[in-house]
């Protein structure tokens, strides 16, 4: 058992979800008693790669390979069994039970005349002095802290005896002093001969912690190498590459006067803010991409701004007219629009069809006393069908029938229908397939051309230089950033991702 | 908010993926379910017994069904916002009680006056009373949060109890009025008939095709549909949601005061414990119906279907004299079936987000 | 589809010898009580059906369970199926009126069993127990039991059956003489086992010394004794029912029930039915008045053992 040999690999590993491939004959080696990390962007296939070796899901094509033998993983218990484990974003623990039941869950100590909650008990105390932790077993998970709940998961990885261990961004909820007590986790853990394969978005940080370094885009495994051979700038250029031309930002036409003006903008959340004293101000014809990461406040400026959440201070103005106090729908009429980011959750009406989900935002506008007007409406839903290229079976398909890119489309459209004056997008191109993604980026950029002010976010920096006049960087609720559309990727991403986390 | 680590979301998909050529027949027979179900049990029954298909004997278990009809449409536009109304049974029995109290006379002590309202005055004035409970429940599951199941389940416990206290347990039995009073005409609610056909028929009808014209042909339906469907991405895109969930439930406490006013005439006798466990008669015609419990489907047609199906089902159990144990095991049996079949027609969704 | 089809059919084909043919031999007669689940009515049912088919007509006999909307289907249902009589216990006094006018009017005579409309020269007949006879001679086998001195509880039945006021208002009468014996309660029980049970549980909370109980039924007296039982506090106390039920009277030879008043529901059940029959065959009422008294009989530990069949006392 040497240290830096090759535990753990995937050969040629591909994986696909129907028509879309998301891995492309990946290679990838896991080091004993050393962390890997695996950087991209979203939709690289970061996550999928991880499911493949933990068990979640079976390749398409290719192998895994453990100690030098190719296994078969069917299942999170067979691989939890190999010795692999993997710890979500989202953390699987129950918060209503305690420290010790979730350790113990699924595979509980049994005794003479039930659980011997005892033994468990002894277990967890001891797993928790070995990660130097002071945590009593009996607290309940929902009162500790998303740093501890984090060692709370680690303890059970460990406690199956788990010899790789899979983290997908683990730090991205956790404080600066939290983010130091993982590290020092890890390599106690490190010491000890675990093998760790860290996924992150926080690229100083994670160069912090790693011994090696793989990146991957669109699927493909584009360089890997040791620390000592990398830096900064090396990953940002492997991870982003050359992408699809998303167009250009629309010219010869005026921008207008100030169409959108946020001021002292604070949205609160639990007990701090998420957006905290922003000012922003978009022109008519102007088209603005902000970029962030998690936990940067682009959702919640832009639900406030739509007027799903309250703010707790600050001014919104649509065309120099304060429209806090104005509801949602006020806010539709008054030419402001939203397309959220979860098109699924609060985008579309899965019951309804194609037809239905397009005229859902223009129902006043073909109602006239009460009665709606079948052949306004048809009228409405037809064009909108039209101006945003969705490919459909006839307005009467259900909305399930199309594609993620068709469905995200009808949201837009849906949007677009009202006539607005500025349309807020959230992550408009998530999930979506690349031809998908360009056509979005033409009818925004279009618009724009006839005067709409388009604002967008967005987590992939290639997006940022597409269609957009300013690109601005949000980090922990406020603006660190702004750029034109001449700078480049890497400066969008020094911008986000160079502060430390604090 | 989370970032989904890059996979392509594959096309949630909601409907049973339509395959062609002789799959249609089975698709047809699963859309249609409950129609076909109503001509089975026609056709069985007619069999079994000689007495049951005459038109005399429809409209007999017509005006049964009209009672549960008019509950179950309350109940179908509540259900189809995603809710529920536990209520509608003590709403009816309320409703009478009112009606009851008002053809009583309404004896004002300060005043020295017995007050007797005209019959339309008594309709309206219990109409109102059904609003108000539906706007009490309304404002409860709306603005407070409080989920429907509890807030109904709530109202339903003190309307019954008030039509209790009004009557100290007795029924109100004098409702015919007199002419010198001016307010006669109560049977013209539901105990005459109208060319043959019982008026509770007749109110139906009326009140489905009302009900099926908001629906399909007015903003306010289209609003209920897409907030039933999914409430975040209704609200979002400017349906005032909360304004319509709270007149949902005051239609349905419409209805069911309807119902009560139909009921007490059929009977002429208004009694607190009137329309005892019928909400659950009401959801079960709504689910046979082929409304989905989630809300965002469901239609006035097929609820009455389903309320046909459960009257003439256990009229014909009557008739043909089987125990009413037998009744209960048939609708509960009944229902089951109409859930399995609406989610294997419904089945089929991907998981949400 | 099909399974739905199928059940039906095979439940049809169940209820097929219920039925018998679609000729019905003398005819049908309807049978409609209030809720078999209670032995009283059950009995009443069954005696009456007993009784129609020894006749040679053919009978159903369907339960309305106190919702007069069910019972108004069941007469519909009747008059369908074109029935040659209806034997009813109609469900509320005043409510039912319409019901039996309806049937009346659709060319079906009506006897009335065990409770009376409020109204006369509708129904052929009304058979009913001389409530009022019956609660004065159980109240005074009561006062017996109890002496002339005590704290006690009346449980009452439901309003809307007007037995319900008839009997309290027979005990009240009795009782009323010895001003020592002070009611202490007085509760609403809607004729239900469950309800005196939980009833009886709350008084005690209330009424640390009870020495008797006087229930309008024996159901309601049963659920007292045994929220009594389950305190411990049953020893001593006098409960006296009503109905001659086999539980009451099984409480009886125990001693736990003093006395119990025998309904002869059995009595005019079967004669409601000898009247029907003398009805269609002659046209007119076999007994001249409508409104017909059965008296009742007194059940203690004496003649317990007289108890031969449910609701029967041999002589």
């Amino acid at each position: 058992m040497q240290t830096g040999e090759v535990v753990l690999a995937a050969r040629d590993v591909s994986k696909s979800f129907g028509a879309v491939q998301a891995l492309r004959a990946v290679n990838f080696d896991v080091h004993r008693g050393q962390v890997t990390t695996l950087f991209g962007e979203n939709g690289a296939g970061k996550s999928t790669l991880m499911k493949i070796l933990s068990g979640v899901q079976r390749p398409s094509g290719g192998e895994i390979v453990l100690e030098g033998r190719p296994i078969t993983l069917n299942s999170t218990v067979e691989a939890r069994q190999h010795g692999i484990s993997i710890i979500h974003q989202e953390l699987s623990l129950s918060p209503n039970m305690n420290v010790r039941d979730n350790i113990f869950i699924g595979r509980e100590i049994m005794g003479a005349t039930g659980v011997n909650f005892a033994e468990e008990e002894r277990q967890t105390a001891a797993l928790m002095r070995e990660l130097e932790e002071d945590i009593d077993p009996l607290t309940p998970v929902e009162d500790l802290r998303l740093g501890q709940q984090q060692i709370v998961e680690i303890a059970r990885a460990l406690s199956v005896k788990s010899r790789i261990l899979i983290m997908d961004e683990p730090t991205s909820a956790l404080s600066a002093t939290e983010v130091e007590v993982l590290f020092k986790v890890i390599r106690d853990l490190k010491a000890r001969g675990v093998s760790i394969v860290y996924i992150s978005h926080h690229l100083e940080e994670a160069l912090q912690i790693t011994d090696h370094a793989v990146v991957l885009r669109d699927g493909e495994m584009t360089a890997n190498a040791p620390r000592a051979e990398i830096d900064l700038e090396w990953i940002v250029r492997h991870m982003v590459g050359e992408k699809y031309d998303l167009g250009t930002p629309p010219t010869g036409h005026e921008m207008g006067a100030p169409a959108l003006t946020l001021r002292g903008l604070c949205v609160p959340q639990g007990s701090g803010l998420a957006v905290d004293r922003l000012n922003l101000e978009v022109r008519a014809g102007e088209v603005v991409c902000i970029y962030g990461l998690m936990g940067a406040g682009r959702t919640e400026m832009m639900e406030c701004v739509a007027g799903r959440l309250r703010p707790s201070a600050g001014e919104i103005l649509l065309h120099g007219t304060d429209i806090a106090h104005l509801t949602i729908a006020q806010r539709i009429a008054a030419g402001l629009v939203l397309v959220p980011e979860d098109r699924q959750r609060d985008g579309l009406v899965q019951t309804m069809s194609v037809g239905g989900n397009l005229s859902l935002a223009s129902i006043t506008r073909f109602t006239k006393r009460f009665m709606t007007n079948r052949r306004a409406e048809a009228a409405i839903v037809e064009a909108s069908i039209r101006d945003v290229t969705v490919k459909t079976d006839g307005p009467d398909a259900p909305i399930g029938a199309l594609s993620g890119g068709n469905q995200q489309k009808v949201v837009i459209g849906k949007m677009l229908a009202t006539h607005p004056s500025v349309v807020l997008l959230d992550e408009p191109s998530r999930g979506i397939d690349i031809g998908a993604k360009g056509e979005v980026f033409r009818i925004l950029a279009e618009r724009a051309k006839q005067g709409m002010a388009v604002i967008y976010t967005t987590s992939e920096v290639g997006e940022c230089l597409a269609i957009a006049h300013r690109i601005i960087v949000m980090r922990r609720g406020r603006i660190v950033a702004e750029f034109g559309a001449d700078t480049t990727k890497e400066a969008i991403m020094a911008a986000s991702g160079e502060a430390r986390v604090a | 908010m989370s970032e989904i680590p890059g996979e392509t979301k594959m096309a949630e998909t909601t409907g049973k993926p339509r395959a062609r050529g002789g799959f249609d027949i089975a698709h047809l027979l699963l859309e249609g379910r409950a129609f076909f179900a109503l001509i089975a049990i026609i056709a069985i029954f007619s069999y079994l017994s000689p007495n049951y298909a005459t038109i005399g004997n429809f409209l007999i278990m017509a005006n049964h069904v009209a009672i549960f009809g008019l509950l179950a449409i309350g109940m179908l536009l509540v259900i189809l916002n995603g809710g529920i109304d536990l209520s509608v049974g003590s709403v009816l029995g309320l409703s009478g009680v009112v009606a009851g109290y008002l053809m009583q006379g309404v004896e004002l002590e300060w005043a020295g006056v017995i007050l007797y309202p005209p019959v339309w005055a008594v309709v309206i004035l219990t109409i109102g009373v059904g609003a108000f409970v539906g706007m009490v429940n309304g404002v409860l599951i709306a603005w407070f949060k409080v989920p429907a199941f509890v807030a109904t389940l709530g109202t339903l416990y003190v309307a019954r109890g008030v039509g209790l206290l009004m009557t100290n347990g007795l029924t109100f039995n004098k409702l015919s009025g007199t002419e010198a009073l001016g307010n006669r005409g109560f049977e013209w609610l539901g105990f005459n008939r109208i060319a043959g056909v019982p008026i509770g028929v007749i109110v139906l009808t009326l009140v489905a095709l009302i009900a099926g014209f908001l629906l399909m042909r007015t903003a306010f339906g289209r609003w209920l549909y897409s907030s039933g469907g999914n409430e975040r991405a209704a609200e979002l895109s400017g349906v005032p949601v909360r304004r319509v969930q709270v007149l949902v439930y005051m239609l349905s406490g419409v209805c069911a005061a309807i119902a009560g006013l139909v009921l007490s005439s059929q009977l002429t006798s208004a009694g607190p414990t009137a329309g005892f466990t019928y909400e659950l008669t009401a959801i079960a015609a709504v689910v046979i119906g082929g409304a989905a419990l989630t809300g965002g489907r469901g239609t006035v047609r097929g609820t009455m279907l389903g309320a046909f199906v459960i009257g003439f089902l256990s009229d014909g159990l009557v008739i043909i004299g089987v125990s009413s144990y037998w009744q209960t095991v048939f609708t509960g049996a009944v229902i089951v079936l109409a859930v399995l079949l609406n989610s294997i027609q419904y089945g089929g969704s991907g998981k949400r987000g | 589809m099909i399974k739905f089809t199928k059940r039906t059919l095979l439940a049809a084909a169940t209820a097929l010898p219920l039925m018998a043919s679609s000729v019905w031999a003398e005819g049908l007669i309807s049978i409609i009580v209030n809720d078999p689940a209670n032995p009283y009515w059950f009995t009443e049912g069954e005696v009456a059906k007993a009784t129609a088919e020894e006749l040679g007509y053919e009978a159903t006999v369907a339960a309305h369970k106190g919702d007069t909307n069910t019972e108004s289907r069941l007469i519909d249902a009747a008059i369908t199926n074109g029935a040659k009589a209806i034997i009813l216990d109609p469900a509320n006094a005043d409510g039912s009126v319409g019901v039996v006018r309806k049937a009346t009017e659709a060319g079906i005579p009506v006897f009335l069993v065990n409770a009376e409309i409020n109204e006369s020269g509708i129904a052929i007949a009304q058979l009913v127990s001389n409530n009022a006879q019956g609660a004065a001679l159980g109240a005074v086998q009561w006062i017996e039991a109890v002496g002339d001195a005590g704290n006690f509880v009346e449980f009452f039945g439901n309003p809307a059956d007007n037995n319900a006021a008839t009997r309290s208002n027979g005990y009240n009468t009795v009782i009323s003489q010895y001003p020592d014996l002070i009611k202490v309660a007085e509760e609403v029980a809607n004729w239900d086992r469950t309800q005196g049970y939980n009833k009886m549980q709350s008084i005690m909370q209330a009424n640390p010394d009870i020495q008797a109980v006087i229930s309008g039924n024996d159901e309601m007296a049963l659920g007292a004794i045994a929220a009594l039982k389950e305190a411990g506090r049953l020893e001593g106390i006098i409960v006296g029912g009503f109905d001659g039920s086999p539980d009451a009277v099984e409480a009886v030879r125990n001693g736990e029930m003093a006395y119990t008043v025998l309904q002869p529901v059995a009595v005019f059940a079967r004669e409601a039915v000898i009247q029907a029959d003398y009805y269609i065959k002659n046209g007119t009422p076999m007994v001249a008045d409508e409104k017909q008294l059965f008296d009742c009989l007194l059940i203690t530990i004496d003649n317990v053992d007289n108890y031969t069949a449910p609701f029967t006392l041999t002589n």
